[in-house]
């Protein structure tokens, strides 16, 4: 028994030193060893060769495949705008073609909503060997599943245990850690400065450690319990951030006012703020909150977008909690994510708080390749508002009465 | 994920009925778990969720739509309570788009289908005819968010739509005659020779997953 008890602990010594000495140094010291870059090589490879398995799997014919950019949805919506359509069909009478347009566009919003598909993870367009993303492959061969069967016991017992040790080490120094690979900040000399607000568009948690990882931040965000919380609590001990409720009144009064005062003072760490207000899956970029847009100061765009292929970041906290989510991460391949760093904007003459965020976003979005929608983010929790609803019923019916419909009525029958 | 993917029969029978591909099938499946909240059946609550549809002014039509027992195919008459997969699938297969391999016959009764659906929408109480009240209603409904059009100009919208209607199906009125309300014979008459199916259809991607290699 004894033995056995050595030899254990004389593994663990082994692999406890040579995390120490092929990670946590190095990237203390700010070296890379290159072994990130060989495992994404690999990891690439692989992939590439799973998906011509499966392309060689699937052997029916695509007769009439509608173009669809990677859509994230099922059904091909028809853009055309509500005034041609229903000008189109006015030869009859009014109201009763009308109603197919609305009929139709009600529908279409039933089988799939713009905002609903933002809150659940992005579909891949090629399986990347996890099976939490495997929704629409099929079995295909053999040997993809023997490929599927080493990367689960490379990702659990492995990678695993791997990130673990790291995340044991560093959450213990309070830094989460997970293996963050091919982090690619472009346009370094954007960087956000002192005494100016930085936002980003927000898929995760580990969006705020990715931005700390280049420069320090005082951040801004929603008070969690659990895991989250006790880090949150001991990251304010080193740096003064500000944690708030979300739904108290008072409590955002209170951040408007100690985030202007933060700002004003030049010393300061530049503010991290994310104005969607809650994670998006990554696919587009939602309403800004222009909150943090109306305090003032200097605004240092960063647009970050996650590669899907190697791994999904997008948390989903009304379905997974904190934990969960991390082991999740941990046993995907890689967190691959592009960060970019915009010039700064700052509010124009004549923009009020809205405006200035939409412009905002606007370049985020296009600069991360992301699409851009009008909604709110916190729809993932509550309901539309009521004044949204008759905006539409207003546009059609300015329309109808433009048309002069109600002094000209075509009476009388049809001449013969 | 090693299991090979075998379609069960009921999914092939309600392919056959409903006319969706398998695929189509399973994505309206997700989307149905995901209004029902992983529930078997959903209510008229359920449509809550959907922040897109509140936009439209005729949401309430739509929804009812979904629990009328005239479109669910069943015998019974008045309004569902619940509904479960099999007739939501039902539904949403009036909004199908046309198929290349269609025949003269099923064309036409496909188009008939998609008609008589829009006549239910607009037929509320359920008597077979749309009445002029119950076309004003329709049109109250699409013009309801303008707070400055008057329900007097909403009405006489109706009552000079009515009044075409009326003309093409029963041709010159007497000064006496009452028009009851459009059948759904006369309904089709208005709409002869108008192309309503490419209006009336919700195009779904084909969902064959293509392999992408970067």
């Amino acid at each position: 028994m004894e033995d056995v008890g050595s030899a254990v602990a004389w593994v663990g010594a082994v692999w406890l030193a040579l995390v120490l000495a092929l990670i946590v140094l190095p990237s203390a010291l700010g070296v890379s060893l290159g072994i990130s870059e060989a495992y994404m090589w690999v990891l690439v490879k692989t992939l590439e060769w799973a998906t011509i398995r499966i392309e060689k799997g699937v052997k029916k014919p695509q007769p009439q495949m509608l173009k669809s950019p990677a859509a994230n949805g099922i059904i091909e919506r028809d853009e055309t705008p509500m005034e041609k359509e229903i000008a189109h069909l006015h030869r009859v009478d009014f109201e009763f073609s009308d109603i197919f347009y609305f009929c139709r566009k009600g529908f279409e919003a039933i089988v799939e909503d713009e905002v609903t598909q933002r809150f659940s993870s992005e579909e891949l367009v090629s399986w990347n060997l996890l099976t939490r993303t495997n929704v629409n492959f099929h079995y295909i061969s053999l040997r993809l599943t023997v490929v599927w069967v080493i990367g689960v016991i490379v990702r659990y017992c492995f990678l695993l245990p791997l990130r673990f040790t790291l995340a044991a080490i560093g959450i213990t120094s309070m830094i989460v850690g997970t293996t963050m690979v091919g982090q690619l900040p472009n346009s370094r000399e954007n960087k956000p400065q002192k005494g100016g607000i930085c936002v980003a568009n927000h898929t995760s948690p580990i969006d705020a450690i990715i931005l700390t990882n280049d420069g320090c931040y005082a951040m801004v965000g929603q008070v969690h319990g659990g895991l989250m919380g006790v880090i949150q609590r001991a990251t304010v001990k080193a740096c003064p951030h500000v944690w708030f409720e979300r739904s108290e009144i008072k409590d955002r009064h209170l951040v408007t006012k100690r985030l202007r005062e933060h700002v004003a003072d030049k010393s300061k760490l530049p503010i991290l703020i994310f104005p969607e207000g809650t994670c998006i899956n990554n696919t587009s970029v939602m309403m800004f909150k222009k909150g943090s847009f109306e305090i003032g100061g200097t605004i240092y765009p960063v647009a970050i977008k996650y590669d899907p292929q190697f791994g999904d970041a997008f948390w989903n906290s009304s379905k997974y909690n904190i934990v969960s989510y991390l082991l999740r991460l941990m046993t995907s391949w890689a967190i691959v994510c592009n960060v970019w760093y915009m010039p700064p904007m700052v509010r124009k003459e004549g923009e009020d708080a809205v405006q200035f965020a939409n412009r905002v976003k606007s370049a985020i979005a296009r600069q991360g390749g992301l699409t851009e929608l009008p909604w709110d983010g916190g729809l993932k929790r509550a309901k539309v508002k009521d004044t949204f609803r008759e905006e539409q019923q207003k546009n059609y019916s300015k329309m109808l009465v433009r048309n002069g419909s109600i002094g000209s009525l075509s009476t009388g029958t049809e001449s013969d | 994920m090693g299991s090979a993917h075998s379609v069960p029969a009921e999914m092939r029978e309600l392919a056959d009925r409903t006319g969706f591909t398998s695929e189509q099938i399973e994505h309206l499946h997700r989307r149905f778990k995901q209004l029902s909240r992983d529930q078997l059946t959903i209510r008229k609550e359920n449509f809550d969720s959907i922040p897109d549809l509140e936009f439209n002014p005729i949401r309430g039509k739509i929804v009812h739509a979904f629990f009328d027992k005239r479109n669910l195919r069943q015998e019974s008459d008045g309004l569902a309570d619940e509904i479960n997969f099999e007739d939501f699938l039902t539904i949403m297969s009036y909004f199908r788009p046309i198929e290349m391999n269609m025949d003269e016959e099923q064309l036409d009764r496909f188009r008939k289908e998609k008609l008589k659906f829009l006549f239910h929408m607009y037929d509320s109480d359920h008597d077979g005819k749309i009445t002029l009240q119950e076309y004003r209603n329709v049109v109250e409904e699409l013009l309801s968010g303008n707070p400055h059009l008057e329900k007097e100009s909403a009405r006489s919208i109706a009552d000079g739509a009515m009044m075409e209607a009326a003309s093409i199906c029963v041709g010159q009125m007497g000064p006496d005659q009452v028009y009851e309300g459009i059948t759904f014979e006369d309904f089709l008459k208005m709409w002869q020779g108008i192309d309503i199916e490419t209006k009336m259809h919700v195009r779904f991607l084909n969902m064959e997953t293509i392999a992408h290699c970067y």
